[in-house]
């Protein structure tokens, strides 16, 4: 749109930009009294000074209030900044920001473009390979799992750690001394974080810090012989329903 | 210099990418065999033959552009500086 003949409805709006009118634009006002196809509810014709002005709706809802203090705030440091540059004379200092869109949006864009771009170049041209149907059957010489889970593999391997004899036992109770260690150590685990937050321990239940001390040791000694008592207890109603039930199924001769 | 370095490490990404792509179509024997540096296939067709002959450019344009802009031209400069 030039600026001499604009030929759109903005031209039957006054003008307030200073330019003279041409002739005749009078008479074609005084005709339109709806306000054109496209009436403006702020005021159409009063041009903000730039994008950043505030619309009048905005400045309604800036009167009281916390809006109205941010408002003065901005306000006044946008003042601020423009007196150091007026005062400034250092040219650069001008330029203090650039706007998010368009300079870093497409700078981003660009670059996530490139790296999408990529990815898809390498997985169209150099394909990663497809390995055949796994064989339940076959047990592979070398059992290992993704290179970024060696060290749980590596954790296996520490023999001194890991001794190879677990024991046959495949309940609790059938080795009451192994289940009632246990016991004792995950009591232990828990006893141990509580002394960890003490001060809190303390200010939640009746306890002082000495005697949390000693519960914390003593607790779980408490459960493990509970734990091995009652296991051992239950050990050996429990092998007799074993033994019930082996002979159940194949009866001595 | 950062220029110089942004130079070397382009021309080493976008030739070792055309250069890790022709070796995966033509010097790879397979998944579990040598990858990218085996020996190319025997009798080439037409096409094969451009794409190693490409591959070779892209080796050299690699060591030499790296070379050129991270060794070569700093180089130059702090002499004459």
């Amino acid at each position: 749109m030039s600026e001499k003949e604009p030929d759109t409805d903005d031209s039957t709006e006054p003008r307030t930009d200073g330019i003279s009118e041409p002739e005749g634009s009078e008479a074609r006002r005084a005709v339109r009294t709806d306000g054109g196809s496209d009436a403006r509810p702020d005021g159409g014709g009063i041009v903000p000074q730039d994008d950043q002005a505030p619309t009048w709706s905005e400045r309604k809802q800036r009167t009281q209030g916390l809006s109205r203090l941010t408002y003065e705030y901005f306000e006044r440091s946008r003042r601020e900044d423009e007196d150091l540059r007026r005062a400034s004379d250092y040219v650069e200092r001008d330029v203090l920001a650039f706007p998010t869109w368009p300079h870093e949006m497409i700078r981003n864009l660009a670059i996530t473009s490139f790296f999408i771009g990529a990815m898809f170049f390498l997985a169209a041209a150099v394909p990663p390979h497809l390995p055949g149907p796994a064989n339940a059957n076959s047990t592979p010489a070398v059992i290992l799992p993704d290179w970024y889970l060696y060290w749980s593999f590596g954790l296996l391997k520490l023999t001194p750690l890991n001794p190879e004899n677990k024991g046959a036992a495949r309940r609790p109770v059938e080795e009451p001394g192994w289940a009632a260690l246990g016991v004792g150590g995950v009591v232990f685990a828990f006893t141990i974080a509580a002394l960890a937050v003490k001060n809190l321990i303390a200010a939640t239940f009746p306890i002082g810090n000495h005697e949390l001390f000693d519960v914390t040791f003593l607790l779980p000694l408490v459960a493990a012989f509970l734990a091995y008592a009652v296991l051992k207890t239950m050990r050996e109603g429990y092998m007799f329903e074993l033994n019930r039930r082996y002979f159940r199924l194949r009866p001595p001769k | 210099m950062a220029d110089e370095f942004a130079k070397g490490f382009a021309i080493l990404t976008g030739g070792g990418m055309v250069w890790m792509t022709i070796s995966a179509w033509l010097t790879t024997e397979s998944f579990e065999g040598t990858q990218l540096i085996a020996q190319p296939p025997e009798d080439p067709g037409t096409y094969a033959q451009f794409a190693l002959l490409l591959r070779d450019v892209t080796t050299w344009f690699v060591i030499f552009g790296v070379f050129a802009f991270w060794i070569g031209i700093p180089v130059f400069r702090e002499l004459r500086a």
